[in-house]
């Protein structure tokens, strides 16, 4: 049975779908959070449920890329019921997407989510608004799981049917849904005869698409001719007389309002006045990158110590054990891959998606999108372009995916740009703190940052005049802040993080093997010296760590992972200076992206583009890396 | 001041006269449904008044003064069909009448926010045309009572009016949002550095973009700056109190 998920963005359709099928997506306290559909399917009291979770949407009617995807997928799946997830603290506003899919002729069962919150704010009469709507509604608190198992009940049961239910439109409306109904053929049409011309006269193709060209003419003439009367367009119309109604329901279900004005209200106001707002932005961020630098510092001496009591002398015995350099090179190739994995994901990257994930959950980032809305128009972008951004501070995939919230191409271009070069990902980050904050010190970390975020701003501009256009402007919804769930905060972390183990260890542990055997046998030198004028005369760098960059393409966080190896210790500031770890990280902090970014970026933007940016961002770290070190001689 | 009858005689020649010939008494009493002797009696009451020009045997044309009347008289009628259609859902066979009715009872200032309300339309419900408003300008009218979102002050609520735009995207977007005619809205805070305005419309809060707020157009909750005339009367309390 294929069951669409569908509601206005942040109502929780991600965590019901979660809960449903037990399949993680990834769930935040922000509007947009999902911009691709999953698929989840699920075996319940003998019945296959399979689940789509589609992109939040208030409406039909589709204006940006993922309102869009949200709209084709219901158009075009056989859908055989649609769970409409409402927020049940944002009523009415859920009512009118409803309202659409009963228009529609969709089996809708309503879950009406986020009980918990509303209910510290008013009782809602769930019979009243059933016998209202004619559609099965379940309260449901998608977090903690509360109404699921009632709603897949309802979902097997199949006790659900098309609503007969009808907003009632402006006269004027009603009688031009007749006329044109009248000579309408409607026997072979998808969608209910009522239902696709409200939406032909809408202006909206998708649901539409049912209609003759005779008859879209027709309706376009309606539209005018609506227009002339009115001074107002058909669609506004019809909009407001569906808020219209969603009140009246709204009103005959909801009992006891209390104004809330709570202390979180009060938080979440000083969060976005200027001059408390910025402040605590400015301290948020700092509380970050001092707690990754001295938490992770913490935690990695904690486990290198914790490692080195626990394996004891295990891999020179095994070393012996074996023999010859093969030995040396297998034993130190699996010891210092386990170093790296200690030293760097789990102290830098775990602990940085775990900050993330508090973030996401709290409802902040789309606060910050109001505080930067100003800044981000002179890059071309609007606020909203934060939160790929933060979302890139994780890991560049994900965020170039979000950057479909962006309404033109070009915004999500520049954004993407911007992203992939200036925007330090968690493994960049880990490069950048573990290597120049651990052993050069904190101020070189912080100059990295800072060029970052100069680079950032000067890429921006420069993007925004050579790509002369008008930027879109911002119109996104606030939610409330709340307390994240730590369970929620912590699977994401592990969702996010796992790739580390799983997808990168292998990969670290086969080229460090490779690598120990060349250094044993003594080839690797010599392979490396073609290029040492470069490393050595350019950059300032030891010769060797050409392999480090070379891999850093694969995945950022083997670059410094394969120093440790290359070096044979953990213990970088014994073989590299300040300056040297500094240069290094600068160049990769800003370098190529990494294979799965290349994959994604060229499969959103075209390989063309791809190249331009990876060839751009290449000559750009070395650029700057040689810059470094030609400055560095004079200090 | 006309009476009540002398306004329906004069809608009932300004009908008749449309295609530019003098309304005959008969026509008149057979759309007015009385005797012609009696609307005899009235026309020259009328003539005599000025409202129209009577010439036996010819019949009867509005002066100036009485078109100016017939036409305020005509556009009451079909502002109020387009009221109670629109607004209020009457029934094809209700409006009318009951339009007759209220046309004369309502003021001039009621006309004007009808209009306002019902944006200014051109055409009554069965299509004929409405007479344009005596006043010239007016774009001001319409706009007396709006004003852009963008303009209300911190704190201030407002209740939408219409849309200031073509573009059908922009629109789309804003009406997806709820941003439509007929909701409420409190303009909460300004962000810094021409940052977008945080709305709060029923439960939601929405941050808009300034571009996007212009194109709102809102009525006042307390129209006229009531807020800033309390404010200036506890100003002027706190000092006779000293």
């Amino acid at each position: 049975m294929e069951i669409g998920l569908i509601g206005q963005p942040n109502a929780g359709k991600s965590a019901l779908f979660t809960k449903l099928t037990g399949i993680g997506a990834i769930s935040s306290n922000y509007p947009g959070t999902t911009v691709e559909f999953q698929e989840g399917s699920v075996l319940r009291k003998g019945v296959r449920l399979n689940f789509h979770d589609l992109p939040g949407t208030y409406s039909l009617t589709g204006v940006s890329e993922d309102e869009l995807v949200a709209t084709r997928l219901l158009a075009e799946r056989q859908l055989e019921c649609v769970v409409a997830v409402a927020d049940a603290t944002r009523l009415e506003q859920s009512l009118v997407l409803i309202f659409q899919l009963i228009e529609l002729g969709f089996k809708v069962v309503v879950a009406l989510n986020q009980m918990d919150v509303a209910r510290r704010r008013y009782s809602i009469d769930i019979e009243v608004l059933e016998s209202l709507l004619r559609v099965p509604v379940v309260p449901t608190v998608a977090v903690t799981g509360e109404g699921v198992e009632e709603l897949v009940e309802v979902l097997v049961s199949g006790n659900y049917t098309e609503s007969n239910f009808q907003v009632r439109y402006d006269r004027h409306i009603e009688v031009m849904l007749e006329e044109l109904g009248r000579d309408m053929n409607s026997a072979t049409s998808k969608f209910p005869q009522r239902g696709a011309l409200i939406k032909l006269l809408e202006g909206n193709d998708y649901f539409a698409g049912q209609f003759t060209d005779r008859f879209k003419a027709e309706a376009d003439k309606a539209r005018k001719e609506f227009r002339e009367d009115h001074g107002e367009d058909i669609e506004v119309h019809i909009t407001r007389d569906r808020y219209g109604e969603a009140g009246r329901v709204a009103r005959e279900c909801i009992s006891k309002r209390v104004p809330p004005r709570k202390i979180s209200d009060r938080i979440s106001d000083a969060t976005m006045r200027p001059y408390t707002g910025i402040p605590i932005l400015v301290a948020v961020l700092g509380g970050i990158f001092l707690a990754i630098v001295f938490l992770g510092g913490f935690i990695e001496e904690t486990l290198l110590s914790a490692y080195s009591a626990v394996v004891g002398d295990f891999f020179e015995q095994l070393a012996e054990w074996i023999g010859g350099p093969a030995g040396e090179a297998i034993a130190s190739g699996i010891d210092l891959s386990l170093q790296a994995i200690l030293a760097i994901v789990i102290p830098y990257i775990v602990l940085f998606y775990l900050l993330l994930g508090v973030m996401e959950d709290t409802g902040y980032l789309p606060r910050v999108v109001v505080l930067l809305d100003g800044v981000m128009h002179h890059i071309g972008l609007h606020g909203r372009a934060v939160i790929p951004m933060i979302v890139g501070m994780g890991c560049n995939v994900p965020a170039i995916l979000a950057t479909r919230v962006m309404e033109s191409r070009r915004e999500r271009l520049i954004l993407a740009v911007v992203i992939v070069i200036a925007v330090p990902c968690s493994a960049q980050t880990a490069v950048i703190i573990g290597t120049v904050g651990n052993f050069a010190g904190l101020w070189y970390a912080l100059v990295i940052y800072l060029i970052l975020v100069a680079l950032l701003l000067i890429l921006g501009w420069l993007l925004h005049k050579v790509l002369k256009f008008e930027p879109t402007s911002l119109a996104m919804e606030i939610p409330d802040l709340r307390l994240p769930l730590p369970r929620n905060v912590l699977w994401k972390t592990w969702s996010r993080s796992k790739d580390f183990f799983v997808v990168a260890f292998p990969i670290l542990l086969i080229g460090s093997l490779i690598l120990e055997f060349l250094m044993a046998y003594g080839v690797l030198d010599s392979l490396v010296a073609p290029l040492a004028p470069f490393t050595e005369g350019f950059l300032g760098l030891p010769p060797v760590t050409i392999i480090a960059l070379i891999f850093g393409v694969l995945r950022k966080e083997m670059a410094m992972q394969l120093l440790v190896v290359l070096f044979g210790t953990a213990d970088l500031a014994t073989v590299m200076t300040p300056e040297q770890l500094f240069v290094f990280a600068l160049i990769m902090a800003t370098y190529i992206p990494c294979l799965s970014a290349i994959a994604v970026m060229s499969r959103e933007f075209g390989w063309k583009d791809t190249l331009k940016v990876t060839m751009a961002s290449m000559t750009l770290a070395f650029a700057m890396g040689g810059l470094a070190n030609y400055l560095f001689q004079f200090i | 001041m006309p009476s009540e009858i002398a306004e329906e005689y004069l809608e009932a020649i300004f009908d008749l006269t449309q295609e530019g010939q003098a309304a005959k008494t008969n026509d008149i009493a057979a759309k007015m449904n009385l005797s012609p002797a009696s609307v005899t009696e009235m026309v020259q009451r009328l003539a005599s008044d000025g409202y129209v020009s009577y010439e036996r045997y010819k019949g009867a044309t509005l002066t100036g003064e009485g078109m100016r009347i017939a036409k305020k008289i005509k556009r009451k009628h079909r502002l109020l069909e387009r009221f109670l259609v629109d607004v209020l859902g009457a029934k094809k066979d209700e409006f009318h009448e009951e339009a007759c009715r209220l046309e004369h009872a309502i003021s001039d200032e009621s006309e004007k926010r009808i209009c306002q309300l019902t944006n200014n339309p051109k055409y009554c419900p069965d299509g004929d045309p409405i007479p344009e408003c005596e006043d010239e300008d007016c774009a001001h009218c319409m706009n007396q009572s709006s004003v852009p979102l963008q303009e209300l002050c911190e704190g201030e609520g407002g209740e939408i009016t219409h849309l200031k735009c073509e573009d059908a995207v922009r629109i789309r977007r804003l009406i997806s949002m709820g941003f439509v005619p007929g909701r409420n809205v409190i303009l909460e805070e300004r962000a810094p550095m021409g940052g977008p305005l945080l709305i709060k419309m029923e439960e939601c809060r929405v941050a808009l973009a300034k571009e996007y707020a212009d194109l709102v157009m809102v009525q006042r909750e307390h129209p006229g700056g009531t807020r800033r005339r309390t404010r200036a009367r506890r100003g002027r309390g706190t000092k006779a109190s000293v």
